[in-house]
């Protein structure tokens, strides 16, 4: 499914470097994990200042379009998927390859014009990660081999003091976490807050799945309290 | 003040008559605060200042102006017709645009994708040809000749039909729709929907009903309109941005949006400008 990189055996030689989610990256984002956009569904993600809908076609293809119907400016993410295409739950209107416009169900007889298309974001997935950008960057995204994704988390707190939370710098944070070895990539998001997306390692038990969760909750509890006081 | 702009002088609701208390009621209109109450026994609206403003009691409502209306407010003659149920359905919140919340009341492509298998159903997604004026004698805008397919069109209907419609613009944040009355062929059902503007992008909705209907529980009709309601704010609360854009460059309309490119054209002709984006970002 996706984009699949060569392994890249030092992931933090490519780490993006901290934004403040205003600015449009330069290199991939990471920005939801695959299994939380299942088959023939979609969801609001972001990137930089901009909004995207993140969805996946009946056959896996994953998508990152702009969160917005050209129509009535309606949010695509609140659409829904047939077969290969993403249509805006408004007036139904129907969008494929490229972002094209290829339904308008109140003129069924109609094609649509090519003018009527949604800009279209780069997107790759790896290791159970979606990467975004607005133009395709040169390489594809790290690979992170022993490790799978686990979750993402929304965090009230700038991105770098997420990173020194988790006693790193940067997006691609390899730290001990609840005594299990895992990959945090950091998302700067708007409005000073930041997306955390956690790999943890292959073949972990519940209970130290369950464990992580609370690590990592409580991590984030302590982070967004700070924050409330400095602010 | 200025940017309130013409829409400054006109008529807007502010609450349900039957819920007036001596004690009042806060509220907002185009950010101005001000609080509706009973006193002596007739509505009364006053400004942050304790400035009176002026009233009309119409359609079960309260209605004021923070400036100087120059016209009475609109009337809907089917209200005084004898056989009607009037019903004042509530109030609904919504976070959008007052303007945007008319337009999308004056809209009916979306009814089988928001207001599934009742005002609407696929396969039966196409808006015929219809027609659209502004009526210059009474300064309204009028969309008739509009037809529907609809599953379950009233809270009286009983399997699908073809609805006819016609839709009126009469204030920059109130629409009449006029529709197929089941029960009585020939007569119409009447549906209005009178827009508070809190703010640019809040507004209060507070839809209004008139009926030939003597079947149904007065509290499912209300039910009934509150669920389409709910239903059309999961979209207002969604709509980016959450101006109405005027100018176009934004937005693609097709022949279906007929109504609503006339809304768009009568609030820029005349300064409603509250709630709009007049340049295309």
């Amino acid at each position: 499914m996706g984009m699949m990189g060569a392994a890249c055996s030092d992931p933090c030689a490519s780490a993006p470097t901290p934004d403040t989610g205003d600015t449009v990256p330069t290199d991939w984002t990471p920005a939801a994990l695959s299994d939380d956009i299942p088959v023939a569904s979609a969801a609001p993600g972001q990137l930089g200042p901009h909004d995207l809908a993140i969805w996946r076609s009946a056959s896996g293809r994953i998508a990152a379009w702009a969160d917005r119907c050209p129509h009535r400016g309606m949010r695509l993410s609140h659409g829904f998927v047939r077969g290969e295409r993403l249509s805006c739950i408004y007036h139904g209107w129907g969008y494929g390859e490229g972002g094209q416009c290829v339904r308008i169900p109140a003129h069924p007889e109609l094609t649509p014009p090519e003018a009527i298309r949604v800009p279209v974001f780069s997107v790759a997935e790896a290791s159970g990660v979606i990467w975004v950008a607005e133009e395709a960057p040169d390489s594809p995204p790290p690979e992170f081999p022993g490790v799978v994704a686990f979750r993402s988390l929304q965090v009230s707190a700038a991105p770098e003091a997420l990173a020194a939370a988790l006693g790193g710098t940067g997006t691609v944070i390899e730290t001990v976490l609840g005594g299990a070895q895992v990959v945090a990539l950091i998302q700067p998001l708007r409005d000073g807050a930041a997306g955390l997306h956690l790999l943890a390692p292959e073949g972990s038990d519940p209970a130290a799945l369950d464990a992580l969760s609370a690590e990592v909750e409580a991590l984030r509890r302590r982070l967004e309290a700070a924050e409330e006081m400095t602010a | 003040m200025s940017e309130l702009g013409a829409m400054r002088d006109q008529w807007y609701p502010v609450g349900m008559t039957k819920q007036l208390t001596a004690q009042g009621r806060d509220t907002l209109l185009m950010g101005e605060p001000i609080r509706v109450a009973l006193a002596g026994g007739a509505p009364s609206v006053t400004d942050g200042t304790g400035r009176a403003l002026p009233v009309i009691d119409r359609f079960g409502h309260v209605w004021t102006s923070l400036g100087q209306p120059e016209k009475d407010l609109f009337t809907i003659p089917e209200v005084d017709q004898p056989g009607r149920r009037l019903v004042d359905v509530g109030v609904c919140r919504v976070r959008c645009s007052p303007l945007r919340a008319v337009e999308n009341f004056l809209d009916i492509a979306h009814f089988p994708f928001v207001h599934t298998d009742i005002l609407g159903s696929e396969p039966h997604t196409e808006v015929a040809r219809y027609e659209v004026e502004i009526r210059d004698d009474v300064d309204e805008v009028w969309a008739t000749k509009v037809k529907f397919f609809q599953p379950q069109a009233a809270k009286s209907a009983e399997g699908g039909i073809t609805t006819d419609y016609m839709y009126r613009v009469c204030a920059p944040t109130c629409s009449v729709l006029y529709k197929t009355c089941p029960p009585k062929p020939g007569e119409w059902d009447v549906i209005a929907l009178f827009v508070q503007p809190l703010t640019e992008t809040l507004c209060d909705v507070w839809p209004y009903m008139a009926l030939y209907d003597d079947d149904a529980e007065m509290t499912d009709l209300i039910h009934f309109q509150q669920m389409i309601f709910v239903q059309d704010r999961s979209v207002l609360e969604n709509q980016l941005p959450a101006l109405l854009p005027l100018d176009p460059g934004r937005e693609i309309p097709t022949r279906a949006d007929m109504t609503s490119i006339a809304y768009r054209r009568w609030l820029k002709r005349h300064g409603f400008t509250y709630g709009a984006q007049l340049v295309a970002a």
